[in-house]
């Protein structure tokens, strides 16, 4: 199909994420790479990025997705490779954000150790999680973020284990800020990118992120899928400033689980027993709640 | 040995359907090899896999360049090049819904099979509508094809665990595909995959960090296009209004630009913004939601803030004459007027708005609001005759003095109704009473008022008997108030001011009961619907179904009818409201004389289309709007992406202060510091099926690749669109939807 | 500072230090610091030294050690880090990635044996295990050849021409922990050897690329291929950074290896590390009583010297190598190398003798019987497995 648009080569070469980008239709963190780029606004950000898809969709030597400085760390690295670069700009007076952009693989799992260091120094970076729940770059593995119950081709019988509490790990880290990021709160998301962006040492985003090719969903439903699990409660969206005061920005709303799992494959396939998920939101909620009635942040 | 190129997209699950061919076969005791190429492009992405078949073992780990056949899963992937190496008996199998012979052109010469295996996958429920997977469904074809029996299908799929839906398809393709050998010379293709040869670019070198070559648009078998439908409360208005954007204009504190839009089709805003019964309100679809928009109260809300442009005056020769100077009259004359041509407006009484000025009491429409209204209509060059009643010969005079004349004389006759010969003085009718009580002729002290009729007429009669001063007023109505023609809010503030609504109640005749004069009425019951649609009335046998009701005045109020008389003979009428046209001469009747439809509003849309028509008629030129789009239907309205917001309130006079007095019940949305109801009210419009630059649409594009150039104009760069479609599921109004590619 | 009683750790440390201060001019400094035994007085020593403009982050784990300075360097400084034994094991991954990103950062391998069983003493299978990660590798038989190697590894490092990372190995314990008289530098001098740093493809907004991203097999060929050339151009780079170093600092380090008494020695011995002091020892005193005989310090691993090995050995008949090292299934790793260079001389006799593993303390005596092994021999053999005393 023939456009009628001038070419993108000049428009586009600045942002974040540049089309001809390889990931599928529908990737939530393509949404979230246009989403983080318009809340730095003309705070242009060092990105470093451990193999996943995240680094994939850069494309093929010599030309790259990335319209901003992009460091490929090895898997487990990005929180340490991000500290070097963060020291060295700081002592050069360079306050631009430094942007670890990692999948729950390189977070929950093989990262965690680098991830907690660079969190226990408080380096100054904003971590930022997008947390499909699988591994997608290797076409759809397990991980600790997959939710109980979930099919994957490493949990063909569906998950036996709860997802890991990331919120709750790094939370205890008493980092600066951590929060949830949802693609269908813009301006809750934008928010927070902000706040991250304002506050100084170690930020942490956990954001929800559709995948149409893991989660067995179709790729126009994606932003809907993530407004259902905030709605239902499954993903909350919250703040935790220092490690010790909480902040609820959405509580459920009454949508349904079943308008959230019934349209993904990787739950449908596995017969999910819904009154799994709904013990898990419960507990979850039960804990928040008391969190943040004890440590409120207002 | 026998070698195929599958040509695919990442997600089909072409490498699976490598295995499955070479499965079939190695079933069969062949010796067989299947492979992809693996590389980084995802979900979408062109790819290719390998299918080798041979009887000796195979030890060629290449790629495959001169395949015997080639397969290609996605249509858009259909290309010269996909001949390339092409042995020349070879078949191309292609996943289209085309005949071959739609091919014959471009792979002349060819053995060519084709098969719709997107459709049949799709239906079959395989995949996302995004990415259908359709490597079972072409297993079925490509056997066909290659000359298997349909059990070597079976036993592949068998063999891979495939089942259900994946059956099926692979069935119904193995059954439909259609192969051709095409005639003429075969045309050999050079061409070759990725740009080969670029020179390599070193790690230091000036290239790196360049632009992604990749055109991911070609990734995608659906693309966004945009449409624009009608919104159900323009559908609905029946003067035409363009309510959908006199909202939007108010829901960005426009006033000015608000009344110019309404002015454009009425010239009665601040009327209907107080009368109009707003059949837009019924049709808007935020009821489905949670509570339809006031429209009613937007549009008085622009008409009392916004400043109106300056009347036009007449530029053309051709004098038009009006017949009655009712909302359809006035209408036609302000539009005319707006046309450029002099109008003469024609009218038996002595005071200009007809049923406006008559038969709305002041406490709904106040004199000042109407007046003004006219006056604007009068100020575009308006010559005005009144006190002169027009009857047929003068008809026919003016027809030959006027280029053209428009007869809107509304509603004359009104409906008898015999309550037996006794006190026929106790009995009047409606509109007579609603004009001596404007006129403050009439007085009702302490006495007892029965209105006769649902519609707002039988509404303001007993609203207005209350301010006289009446006792007690009752209105009788034979059905039921959800049946009741009157505006709903007018019964409910009459209610508020005390009055009594009987409902299933029908009036038989006034008597003498020894203690005065009663109605004596009849219990009625709903049955089935008559014509109009609504439920019949029908007499209640219950044991009190005949009773009485004490009352000093009965006010009818049951509908008028047009006087036709004034009409040249062999006039047609007709009752769907159309627009009539005389052909002898240049009369045009319109209003409720012509279609009694009974609202402001209709009068309103019927004056202007009357005079679009004489526009036609004189001029030759067609103003008349287009056809409208689709309604846009309350399912393609993505309702869930808008905040629960319940109607903005309105302000009114309390029903203690305001049941003895004619000042204006409703104040409507009234603006104070740091709170603007009427904008609030107006933001919650859904904007159905009409973009208003939301920008949800580019707020959501996983790819960036959506622009906003200016007013409702995006463009999507189709280079770079993958088609997940995430813009049509977001797009909250239903204007952006998947097309097929 | 002058000549300093210290131990080689010190001597790398606060050379290390130097280099990263030599750069308060340029961008700074940045290193990733994680202790491990030989080698944590080094990051102690760097964590204490109060830099100018400079990082040195104590992260969790050798793997972000090496991390950090990735990061660092990418961000355009001066970086470097010490390790050893199963640090370097962990570290491997992002050691081959600092090598494929061309990044020149320097670190001092403490050579340890690689365990389990655990054993804290020297071995070179550690650093040699990493050989094929696209550093540089020099090798050192002292503290001063350390710490000069370490001015030079900087030099030749972040030198356009050459733009790769380079490992110092000092050996654990006998170097490291060992307390010698050192000539260290002053700053005023290190500030003078070496000019501000300057990474080609530092992260820069003036151009933004993404680094360490995907490639294609040909790109991947040319990559490789890049840090051939760059390899290559290594002894014409080493060969001016050592003459510009005897003018700044008055004294001249090794080269590539050093050959000695090899001009008519018909029977040479090669080793590296603080071994060659022993050879040397057992040299000479054959020498004095008339053999023909040479020893070769192997200094620089990465690139392979072979042309100044061919040269070492004109008029050689045998060879004998002394690896403190074990290739399991193939034998030393250096005979390997030296074997495969010496293929242009099928008159020579190369033998391997594997010697010191684990840390043993070999001794001239334990030397001597080698040499006489090696005379005795007819044919080359399998490698020599020999024991020694502790």
């Amino acid at each position: 199909m023939s456009t009628a648009m001038a070419p993108v080569s000049k428009t586009h070469c600045d942002n974040v994420l540049r089309p001809g980008n390889t990931n599928c239709a529908g990737c939530g963190m393509s949404l979230g790479l246009h989403w983080l780029d318009e809340a730095l606004s003309e705070e242009r950000p060092f990105m470093v990025i451990p193999a996943c898809c995240g680094i994939v969709t850069a494309g093929a030597f010599p030309t790259t997705a990335y319209g901003v400085p992009t460091a490929a760390s090895t898997f487990a690295s990005s929180p340490a490779v991000a500290t070097g670069i963060s020291q060295i700009l700081r002592m050069n007076g360079e306050e631009n954000p430094v942007i670890c952009w990692a999948g729950d693989g390189g977070t929950y799992d093989i990262g965690i150790a680098t991830l907690s260091a660079a969190a226990e120094r408080n380096e100054d970076m904003i971590y930022v999680c997008y947390d499909n729940e699988i591994y997608g770059n290797t076409g759809g593995q397990r991980s600790s973020a997959t939710p109980e119950g979930v099919r994957t081709s490493t949990s063909p019988r569906g998950k036996v284990e709860q997802k890991k509490d990331m919120m709750g790990i790094m939370a205890a880290h008493r980092i600066p800020y951590a929060a949830t990021l949802s693609l269908a709160h813009r301006d809750d998301f934008l928010r927070k990118v902000r706040i991250a962006r304002e506050t100084k040492g170690f930020r942490f985003l956990l954001m929800l992120s559709p995948c149409p090719t893991g989660w067995k969903s179709e790729p126009a439903e994606g932003i809907d899928l993530i407004r259902t699990a905030v709605g239902c409660g499954l993903f909350p969206l919250y703040e935790v400033y220092e490690g010790l005061r909480y902040r609820i920005n959405a509580r459920p709303d009454g949508t349904p689980l079943e308008s959230y799992i019934s349209r993904q494959k990787r739950y449908t396939a596995a017969k999910v027993d819904p009154q799994l998920i709904r013990n898990f939101i419960s507990e979850q909620w039960r804990y928040l709640d008391a969190m943040a009635r004890a440590f409120p942040a207002d | 040995m026998m070698e195929m190129i599958l040509y695919g997209r990442g997600g089909q699950g072409g490498v699976t359907l490598a295995k499955l061919i070479a499965t079939a076969y190695f079933l069969r005791g062949q010796q067989v090899q299947a492979f992809g190429v693996y590389a980084a492009e995802r979900s979408g992405a062109p790819v290719q896999a390998f299918v080798r078949i041979d009887s000796q073992e195979i030890t060629n780990h290449n790629q495959i360049r001169e395949p015997d056949h080639v397969v290609v899963l996605d249509r858009t992937l259909i290309a010269p090049r996909i001949t390339t190496g092409l042995k020349t008996d070879g078949w191309i199998v292609l996943n289209t819904p085309d005949h071959p012979e739609q091919y014959a052109e471009q792979f002349a010469g060819r053995r060519l099979a084709t098969i719709d295996a997107t459709g049949i996958a799709v239906a079959n429920g395989l995949g996302t509508k995004a990415v259908p997977i359709v490597n079972t469904t072409l297993l079925g074809a490509v056997a066909r094809v290659l000359g298997l029996e349909w059990a070597d299908v079976t036993g592949a799929l068998a063999e891979l665990e495939f089942g259900g839906g994946n059956i099926t398809a692979a069935k119904q393709a193995y059954e439909q595909v259609l192969m051709q050998q095409l005639a003429g010379s075969l045309v050999f293709s050079t061409a070759t995959g990725p740009a080969a040869g670029s020179a390599v670019a070193g790690l230091f070198d000036e290239v790196v960090g360049s632009q992604p070559r990749i055109h991911t648009g070609d990734w995608a078998n659906r693309a966004p296009q945009r449409r624009q439908l009608t919104p159900p409360c323009n559908q609905g208005c029946p003067a035409g209004n363009d309510v959908r954007t006199f909202v939007e204009q108010v829901s960005r504190e426009d006033a000015d630009a608000a009344l110019a839009t309404l002015l454009e089709t009425s010239p009665f805003p601040g009327v209907c913004g107080r009368v109009c019964p707003a059949p837009c309100m019924s049709a808007c679809n935020r009821h489905e939601y949670d509570e339809a928009l006031n429209i009613r109260e937007i549009e008085r809300y622009a008409a009392d803030h916004g400043r109106r442009p300056e009347p036009l005056r007449p530029i053309r020769p051709q004098r038009v004459a009006v017949v009655g100077s009712g909302p359809a009259g006035l209408s036609a004359t302000y539009h005319l007027a707006r046309l450029g041509y002099p109008v003469t407006l024609i009218e038996a009484g002595q005071e200009l708005g007809g049923v406006l000025r008559t038969g709305i009491p002041t406490y709904r429409l106040p004199r000042e609001v109407l007046d003004s209204e006219i006056h604007y209509i009068i100020a575009h060059g308006v010559q005005v005759q009144k006190g002169v009643r027009i009857k047929r010969e003068g008809l026919l005079g003016l027809s030959r003095e006027y280029a053209a004349v428009f007869v809107a004389t509304g509603l004359q006759e009104t409906r008898a109704l015999n309550l037996g010969n006794l006190h026929a003085d106790m009995v009047m009718e409606g509109l007579d009473f609603l004009d001596q009580a404007r006129r403050h002729e009439i007085f009702l002290q302490d006495r007892r008022v029965v209105v006769i009729g649902g519609g707002n007429t039988a509404m303001d009669a007993a609203r207005s008997a209350l301010r006289l001063g009446a006792r007690h007023v009752q209105v009788i109505y034979r059905r039921t108030r959800a049946e009741m023609p009157a505006i709903a809010e007018e019964i409910e503030e009459a209610i508020e001011e005390g009055i009594e609504l009987s409902e299933l109640v029908a009036p038989l005749q006034l008597q003498n009961n020894g203690d005065g004069t009663v109605l004596t009425c009849q219990r009625m019951r709903l049955g089935e619907p008559d014509e109009s649609g609504r439920p019949r009335p029908v007499a209640d046998t219950c044991e009190d179904a005949i009773f009485d009701v004490p009352c000093d005045l009965v006010l009818l109020a049951l509908g008028q009818s047009p006087d036709l008389s004034i009409l040249p003979e062999g006039s047609e009428i007709t009752e769907n409201g159309q627009l009539l046209g005389l052909a002898a001469a240049p009369i045009f009747a319109g209003g409720d004389l012509a279609t009694n439809e009974g609202t402001v509003t209709a009068a309103i849309g019927n004056g202007r289309r009357a005079a679009l028509h004489i526009h036609l008629t004189l001029t030759g030129e067609d103003l008349f709007p287009p056809e409208p789009e689709p309604t846009a239907q309350p399912a393609q309205i993505t309702m869930h992406l808008f905040k629960h917001a319940l109607r903005e309130k309105s302000a009114a006079v309390a029903p203690a202060t305001r049941r003895r007095t004619f000042v204006e019940v409703r104040q409507g949305y009234v603006d104070e510091p740091g709170h603007h109801p009427a904008v609030t009210e107006a933001q919650r419009c859904f904007s159905c099926g009409v973009c208003n630059n939301c920008d949800t649409c580019l707020t959501y594009c996983p790819e960036g690749i959506l622009q906003r150039r200016g007013d409702r104009d995006y463009r999507f760069d189709y280079d770079f669109c993958k088609g997940c479609g995430i813009c049509a599921t977001q797009c909250p109004r239903g204007v952006i939807y998947m097309a097929e590619l | 500072m002058g000549r300093e009683l210290v131990t080689g750790n010190y001597a790398a440390g606060y050379t290390l230090a130097l280099a990263g201060e030599a750069n308060r001019s340029g961008r700074g400094c940045g290193a990733g610091a994680y202790p491990i035994t030989p080698q944590t007085e080094i990051v102690e020593y760097l964590r204490g030294f109060e830099f100018t403009k400079g990082a040195v982050v104590p992260v969790e784990s050798e793997h972000s050690a090496m991390g950090v300075c990735i990061g660092a360097a990418l961000a355009g400084a001066r970086s470097f880090t010490a390790s050893s034994s199963n640090g370097l094991a962990y570290m491997t991954e992002n050691v081959f990635a600092a090598g494929y990103y061309r990044l020149p950062i320097v670190m001092i391998a403490v050579n340890r044996t690689l365990g389990p069983p655990w054993n804290i003493w020297v071995d070179q299978g550690d650093s040699l295990a990493l050989r094929d990660a696209a550093w540089l590798q020099f090798y050192t038989e002292s503290h001063q050849e350390l710490v000069d190697t370490i001015l030079l590894a900087f030099r030749v490092g972040e030198d356009p021409r050459v733009l790769l990372p380079v490992m110092v190995a000092e050996d654990g314990f006998v170097t490291s922990h060992t307390q010698m008289i050192v000539d260290l530098p002053e700053q005023e001098l290190v500030d003078r050897y070496l000019p501000p740093c300057r990474v080609p493809h530092q992260l820069t907004h003036a151009r933004p690329t993404t680094v360490g991203g995907l490639t294609w097999p040909k790109e991947t060929t040319h990559h490789r291929h890049e840090i051939q050339e760059a390899m290559e151009r290594v002894p014409e780079v080493l060969a001016e950074a050592i003459n510009e170093f005897e003018q700044v600092f008055g004294r001249r380090p090794h080269g590539a290896l050093s050959a000695e008494y090899t001009d008519d020695a018909q029977t040479v011995l090669i080793a590296c590390n603080t071994m060659t002091r022993t050879l040397r020892r057992v040299v000479e005193e054959r020498r004095a009583r008339g053999e023909k005989i040479g020893l070769i310090m192997q200094k620089m691993f990465r690139p392979f010297p072979r042309q100044e090995l061919l040269r070492a050995v004109t008029q050689a008949q045998r060879v004998g190598v002394l690896d403190r090292n074990y290739s399991p299934g193939s034998g030393g790793i250096m005979w390997t190398e030296i074997a495969a260079t010496l293929q242009h001389r099928p008159d020579i006799l190369v033998q391997d003798y594997l010697v010191g593993l684990g840390g043993g303390d070999v001794t001239p005596q334990d030397i001597s019987a080698i040499v006489d092994e090696l005379q005795s021999r007819q044919t080359a053999g399998d490698p020599v497995w020999k024991e020694v005393a502790a």
